[in-house]
């Protein structure tokens, strides 16, 4: 486990790397897919087969390919590259590796535990033992549809107004001019 | 308190730097927005991440939901994007950045 654990952090994080840095729009695109692709693989590895699922379907597959189709349409140039000696290239990096090494040191030191090691409140029902043993999915949405009924209605409500969003904007030739 | 989880928390907290990191010093809108990506999933990996070693379901849940966000989020952003493409600008955030009518 840890063995496919630091193969697939290592990927992710090589990943994102290549999103900033990349020149070409399409490279950032492709390092992304390696990025999402590298987080489904953590997920399972989390016991969350179902949202390993979801991160392929919805991520690598349905949001990436209309990444793709755009910076195919609109055909961005190449920018320059970041130099890393420039001031707010540098400050930014530095700022990236303190907060990674804050938060990591919290981590280790035991970030949201008590003092015996214990997260606050104790362990919920959730095992990955117990939801394996009733069924990831359905765990999954009886959870959805009882105690997070409301944030799911909400959702919806959101992917709504995000289609006729999207639908105006496209539709008016002249909006932004 | 076991095994990877200072792991799974420390690769979040790098990718979501790093997302950071894009959407400031990036101006290309189309790298702006994959930047954002990168940070939702930074905040995914967190939460399943909790999910997993506290032993609760609400992680998983809100990561469904954060899915679903980032997709709508993405049909709109990349809908403003060809928008101004197609008013003729260029794709430059530093060009976009007067905010005029």
């Amino acid at each position: 486990m840890t063995v496919i654990f630091g193969i697939a952090a290592v990927l992710a994080f090589f990943g994102a790397v290549g999103v900033v840095v990349s020149r070409r729009t399409i490279y950032s695109a492709l390092s992304l897919v390696a990025n999402m692709v590298a987080l489904a693989v953590l997920f399972l590895l989390l016991d969350a087969q179902f949202l390993a699922a979801v991160q392929i379907i919805v991520y690598a597959g349905a949001v990436m390919v209309l990444f793709v189709f755009i910076i195919a349409l609109l055909a961005p140039g190449v920018e320059e590259r970041l130099r890393p000696l420039e001031l707010r290239v540098l400050v930014g990096g530095i700022a990236a590796i303190a907060f990674t090494v804050v938060i990591g040191r919290l981590a280790l030191n035991g970030i949201t535990v008590n003092a015996a090691g214990q997260f606050h409140g104790g362990l919920g029902p959730f095992s990955p033992q117990a939801v394996n043993a009733h069924g990831q999915v359905q765990t999954l949405g009886e959870q959805l549809f009882t105690t997070f009924l409301l944030p799911f209605e909400v959702t919806s409500l959101l992917l709504l107004v995000a289609a006729v969003g999207a639908v105006y904007l496209s539709r008016h030739r002249r909006t932004f001019r | 308190m076991t095994g990877l989880f200072p792991g799974f928390l420390t690769l979040s907290a790098a990718m979501f730097a790093l997302g950071a990191l894009g959407v400031m010093l990036r101006r290309n809108p189309l790298v702006v927005f994959m930047s954002i990506e990168l940070m939702l999933n930074a905040g995914n990996l967190a939460l399943i991440t909790y999910a997993r070693y506290t032993h609760t379901m609400a992680g998983q849940v809100f990561a469904l939901i954060v899915i679903a966000v980032a997709a709508s989020e993405v049909v709109v952003g990349l809908a403003l994007i060809t928008g101004v493409y197609r008013s003729g600008r260029r794709l430059d955030i530093d060009d976009l950045s007067e905010m005029r009518e």
